[in-house]
């Protein structure tokens, strides 16, 4: 049914749940884990990537595990674990090893493969008991806020304090976006700190639009990967 | 107008001079500078006149030059009651007064103010409620009156929005004061929010003069300002208004179209004080102001605010207001000082050798207003005999300007929102703040500090404490005092003629208070309700000091036991389009949600979701729903079910966890099948329903109505953490995007895309669960039958919904596959007798009413709410959920009319429509427990109250052996 070289997000089978909000306008895709991503959005997003720049990146792979092994299990797979819930942590593959409760963990892939990293980890065995794996892939959208504004877009949103003082790279804050729930976490991704935001995939466009109104001010807009990694 | 020459630099700090701007005031061009506020601009072009008072409709002009009165409000075409004296002036601005009749300058109500004798405090409430029926006549005529500006309701609000902001720190008012303090906290290592309402720092350092030179108040203000601007933990915020404060130092600050939602580990108020008035006839007539309001037209506008002045003052600042007035040309023909000449030996010497002339322990009695009554003209001096007396000797002195001030009042509002106290100091007739809570400082005027030195002394030791409470620090702030006394103890002279007003705002005068206590209305709260003193615009900055005054001597109590009125947000008037700031209204679409949209489906919300109504025009609704429902039954539909919850239950104890929550036996249901599951709360009362599949041992995947599945996921996790099994449960609705595909055509499709499962009726039967691949994508499928034919729910990953669409659609090309909404959905379903929880059910009903005893497991020792349900279900029942029958053509009930047993209400209607398929109408309805046997008639009242004789039958409508589900 798909056609691994069409640039249309449709022509392939995974999609972003809000991938008509930004493939009008976008310059360049590239395919990504089954699915499109933005390769270029316009011809300043490097500079607005440095200023204030939103990508979706829904289709890359991430994958979730929780339970009693949960742990036990990514430090099987030579993953860092970090230390406390709501934390972050970067394997030595680039991977973003995210700890949501003492008992949840994700893994985001790195921004310079193509997921197989974490494809392979997630068609890895679990335990037998006490680790189930989670889908994250798929109940969650996955924005990527970056820039040197984020955190002054993310306070017209939301009611933390996301300021690099208050929560710094490796952070991640379970709260609510826009009246909407949402994980942020503060990580490197590519060249830049940047913030993840996963919020229901279901409210994938809502969210890009609100934030991106968030951004207007700062003269923020979409941006693709490259500008990033 | 003609532009009047402003003052030479270095008044008019505001301004811009090589910048003029032009707007319309009353029909008029007026030309002011930029940097001119609406009030400045007309005052520069020699207009006094702003406004006409609330209830005598008197001429008003600037008081306060600070947005804290009403005198200055205007009309703008799309927002009334605006402060001229705060709304920047702009090019092309549309501007006119209001609250008058005719014209700002012939008021015909003015003549309201010959009657005023005849309309007391509390005339209203007094007079009109008889004879009885008469108020329906006064209301109309007295609303027309009331009010101020008009309302466009036409009006679409700007863009507003909200921002959180975090601080260590956060000072509230940019004066001396707070300038220090932010400092001082600042060098401490905090990081420091410093907000002020005006367009420039500095407060009284902008416009007061602290000595007699004239130099102090300028180079202190440059000084700090430039520290401030310089300093890397300060962030200055001008015209920035905190409008409230609320528990933990959580404070609206509103910047134009923004509110910030400040976080501040400490708060410093150093809001500084309102200056006060002096009561005494006609002093509201434009021309009289208050000493500070004429500094701030010198020094911010650059205007001369008159060319003869008095100044009537209690304070050794009205002779610096004098010398300032000197200074810019303007003839200052006597300072009235309300105190002894003993009081104010050494300013009164400095005055006297610039050649003013003082008269001590006088005051103005009464003010004259010109021919035209718009402007002041002169005033009525006479030397004070006693409290509130003066003597028969008059002394008319001409002037067009009176300055005057009788000492201050802290701006207490925030500090009383936070839980302090105002405690009344008579030694020096003033009122203190004390009481307040933890992390909450004062500093400079409203503590009670005036001395130039010592409010900068009090901003330092503010931030030290501040420092201290932030482990910055553990230096102990020293205490701060002042020993400068700024008050009268009473600056109020009753004229028998009255017009001697208290509240500017609501035109009260001084024997209106006195007469509500004489009513019996002695405490304040009463007398503010009764008389409305301190509830209009100005929100008692001016009144509440002499209101405390004159109701303590009323009533014979001391002023910190009467008080002032209860001091709550906001501090200034604010707009809801700010309030409401920019409206988040998150919704939820589905994976396939725009290629319903390009159906042209008419979307419906569910909770936050949006679904497909129907496929057509919205006119054609019935037909488009009818259509849709034949090709089910006849051929095949697609239906997007994505809403519909998901929860995932795995672990060891997961079929203990099922058989718990669920009226059902789960147990012993076999791997691979699909189980009905009703969820009933602790009262006995379904709540939800859905299917529980059984993917593995260990491993249940359960389907929730879209709008109860957070519940649902919600229950079990607070059941769980009671029951402690071992499992995993996880709302997974998100994750799945679903579509039921239905209809005697369906297998032959799903046979097209799905290659490894054995899809016939052997080997996936009814109500089997099985998992395969559709169109190459991982899925999960269940064999439901909720519209009652052969039909498929597949459960794909979220982000191949829109893929998995997309392949039946093509797929189904062949047999004419249709989408179909869930109006026909529900349409199916009902020919089909199946409920849907919350539309044909409600807070009441139970599983015996429901007619769902056969989906309880009665031999399994517990499941959720079992003990209330046997309970209910045990007693005598008064209703029971049924299906009916209309005849076609006869007047459709709709959900919700009521069912009828004689003359008394025995149920209602819950859902009906008219089938195609049945060929009838079609319905479910409670009814009385008499009425429930399947060829009874009830009768149901319709719309127009006419009523229509249905009968009860047997469910289901269609299809009673369930044949065509099975197939």
């Amino acid at each position: 049914m798909s056609d691994p070289t069409s640039m249309l997000p449709d022509q392939h089978p995974r999609r972003s749940l809000a991938w008509r909000v930004w493939a009008a306008s976008t310059q360049s895709l590239a395919v990504k884990s089954e699915g499109l991503v933005v390769q270029q959005a316009g011809e300043n997003d490097s500079a607005m990537a440095e200023r204030c720049g939103l990508i979706d990146l829904t289709v890359l792979e991430r994958t979730g595990f929780r339970g009693r092994q949960a742990a036990e299990h990514l430090e099987s797979l030579d993953l860092p674990v970090p230390d406390a819930p709501n934390r972050a942590a970067v394997g030595t593959q680039g991977e973003t090893v995210l700890r949501l409760s003492a008992r949840e963990l994700w893994v985001l892939s790195a921004a310079e493969d193509d997921g197989q990293h974490v494809r392979r980890m997630a068609n890895q065995p679990l335990p037998t008991k006490d680790c189930y794996a989670l889908y994250c892939q798929h109940s969650h959208a996955w924005l990527v806020l970056a820039g040197r504004y984020r955190a002054a877009v993310m306070a017209k949103l939301c009611g933390v304090d996301l300021r690099e003082s208050a929560f710094p790279v490796g952070h991640i804050a379970q709260t609510s976006v826009a009246r909407s729930n949402a994980i942020v976490v503060h990580h490197q991704w590519g060249r830049q700190p940047v913030f993840s935001l996963f919020c229901d995939s279901a409210s994938a466009d809502y969210l890009w639009e609100a934030l991106l109104d968030a951004m207007a001010e700062f003269e923020g807009g979409p941006v693709g990967l490259a500008a990033l990694v | 107008m003609s532009t009047h020459q402003r003052l030479k630099a270095p008044m008019g700090l505001l301004i811009d001079r090589e910048k003029t701007i032009s707007f319309e005031f009353e029909g008029a061009t007026v030309t002011g500078q930029a940097g001119d506020t609406l009030a400045s601009a007309l005052a520069a072009n020699g207009h006094w006149l702003l406004s006409r008072s609330f209830k005598y409709h008197r001429p008003r002009g600037p008081l306060t030059m600070a947005g804290q009165d009403a005198n200055t409000l205007i009309q703008l075409p799309d927002e009334p009651n605006v402060l001229a004296d705060r709304k920047a002036a702009a090019a092309g601005l549309q501007v006119s007064g209001q609250n008058y009749s005719g014209s700002l300058r012939d008021d015909k109500d003015a003549r309201l103010d010959w009657f005023g004798r005849f309309m007391p405090v509390g005339f209203y409430y007094r007079t009109f409620f008889r004879p009885l029926g008469s108020w329906k006549y006064w209301e109309k005529l007295i609303r027309r009156k009331a009010g101020l500006g008009r309302v466009n309701l036409e009006v679409r609000p700007d863009y507003c929005d909200k921002v959180y902001r975090f601080h260590d720190v956060v000072v509230v008012g940019a004066g001396p004061a707070g300038l220090q303090a932010a400092l001082t906290a600042a060098d401490g290592g905090a990081d420091v929010l410093l907000v002020d309402e005006n367009p420039l720092a500095g407060g009284a350092l902008s416009y007061h003069r602290f000595d007699s030179e004239g130099n102090l108040a300028d180079s202190v203000r440059t000084r700090l300002i430039d520290d401030v601007k310089a300093h890397p933990r300060i962030e200055l915020l001008l015209n920035a208004t905190c409008n409230g404060w609320f528990l933990d130092n959580y404070l609206p600050v509103i910047q134009g179209n923004r509110m910030y939602k400040v976080r501040a580990r400490e708060c410093i108020l150093a809001t500084g004080s309102f200056e006060q008035l002096v009561v005494f006839r006609n002093n509201d007539l434009p021309g009289i102001m208050l000493c500070s309001a004429a500094q701030r037209l010198m020094k911010w506008y650059g205007i001369a605010p008159g060319q003869r002045a008095v100044v009537l003052t209690g304070n050794d600042d009205g002779y610096h207001t004098a010398l300032d007035l000197q200074d810019q040309g303007v003839t200052v023909q006597a300072i009235v000082d309300l105190r002894p000449a003993a009081e104010a030996a050494d300013i009164r010497h400095i005055a006297t050798e610039k050649g003013l002339t003082v008269l001590s322990g006088s005051t103005v009695y009464e003010a004259l207003a010109d021919r035209k009554r718009q402007h002041l003209r002169q005033v009525d001096v006479r030397a004070i005999t006693g409290r509130g007396t003066v003597a028969d000797t008059s002394r008319l002195i001409d002037c067009d300007l009176l300055c005057m001030g009788s000492g201050y009042m802290p701006a207490y509002q925030l500090a009383c929102q936070a839980g302090a106290r105002l405690d009344y100091r008579e030694e020096r007739a003033e009122f203190s703040l004390t009481g307040l809570p933890p992390h909450l400082h004062l500093a400079g005027s409203v503590n009670g500090i005036h001395d130039l030195d010592t409010v900068l002394a009090d901003g330092r030791r503010a931030a030290g404490s501040v420092l201290q409470s932030l482990g910055l620090s553990d230096a102990v702030a020293e205490a701060v005092t002042c020993s400068r006394r700024v008050n009268v103890d009473w600056p109020i002279f009753p004229h028998p003629r009255g017009k001697d007003f208290v509240d500017l705002d609501e035109d009260l005068q001084s024997k209106d208070l006195v007469n509500a206590t004489k009513l019996g209305y002695r405490d304040i709260q009463l007398v503010k309700r009764f008389s409305t003193v301190g509830m209009g615009p100005s929100q008692g900055r001016h009144s509440a000091l002499p209101t405390a005054r004159l109701v303590a001597a009323a009533t014979d109590r001391t002023v910190s036991e009467t008080g002032v009125t209860t001091a709550r947000p906001p501090f200034v008037p604010e707009r809801l389009e700010v309030l409401a700031g920019r409206g988040f209204d998150p919704y939820r679409r589905t994976a396939m949600h725009h290629r319903h949209v390009e159906l042209g489906a008419r979307m419906v919300p569910a909770g936050v979701w949006q679904r497909p109504s129907y496929y057509g025009l919205a006119d054609r609704r019935d037909a488009c729903i009818h259509a849709e429902s034949e090709q089910v039954r006849q051929r095949v539909g697609l239906i997007d079910v994505s809403t519909l919850g998901g929860i995932e239950v795995r672990g060891p104890d997961a079929a203990e966890f099922i058989n718990r929550v669920y009226t059902f036996g789960f147990l012993k249901q076999p791997i691979g099948r699909t189980r009905y599951a009703i969820y009933t709360n602790e009262q006995g009362v379904v709540i939800d329903d859905g299917v529980a599949c059984r993917i593995a041992e260990n491993h249940f995947y359960v389907t929730a109505t879209t709008t109860g599945v957070d519940r649902v996921y919600r229950d079990m996790l607070k059941w769980n953490a009671q029951w402690r099994l071992d499992i995993d449960i996880a709302n997974v609705t998100s994750a799945f995007a679903a579509v039921n595909l239905a209809g005697p055509l369906s297998r032959q499709i799903l046979a097209r895309l799905c290659d490894d499962l054995d899809l016939s009726a052997e080997g996936f039967p009814y109500l089997a669960y099985r998992e395969g691949t559709v169109a190459g994508i991982p899925a999960r499928l269940l064999r439901v039958g909720f519209v009652g034919e052969l039909g498929y729910e597949i459960h794909v990953p979220a982000l191949y919904g829109e893929a998995l669409w997309d392949a039946f659609m093509s797929a189904g090309e062949p047999e004419e596959l249709r989408p179909f909404g869930v109006e026909t959905q529900r349409l199916l379903r009902l020919e089909k007798g199946h409920i849907i929880i919350g539309q044909d059910t409600d807070g009441m009903s139970h599983p015996g009413e429901l007619s769902l005893d056969w989906a309880i497991n009665r031999k399994k020792p517990f499941f959720l709410g079992s003990r209330s349900v046997d309970i209910v279900m045990a007693r005598p029942q008064t209703r029971r959920l049924v299906g009916f029958t209309l005849p076609a053509g006869t007047p459709k009930p709709e959900e919700g009319h009521l069912v009828l047993r004689g003359d008394h209400i025995s149920g209602h209607v819950t859902s009906c429509e008219y089938s195609p398929t049945v060929g009838s109408i079609i319905g479910l309805a409670y009814v009385g427990t008499d009425q429930a046997e399947p060829g009874q008639t009830v009768h149901i009242r319709v719309d127009g109250g006419s009523e229509v004789t249905a009968t009860v039958c047997t469910l289901p409508f269609f299809d009673p052996d369930n044949k065509r589900q099975e197939l």
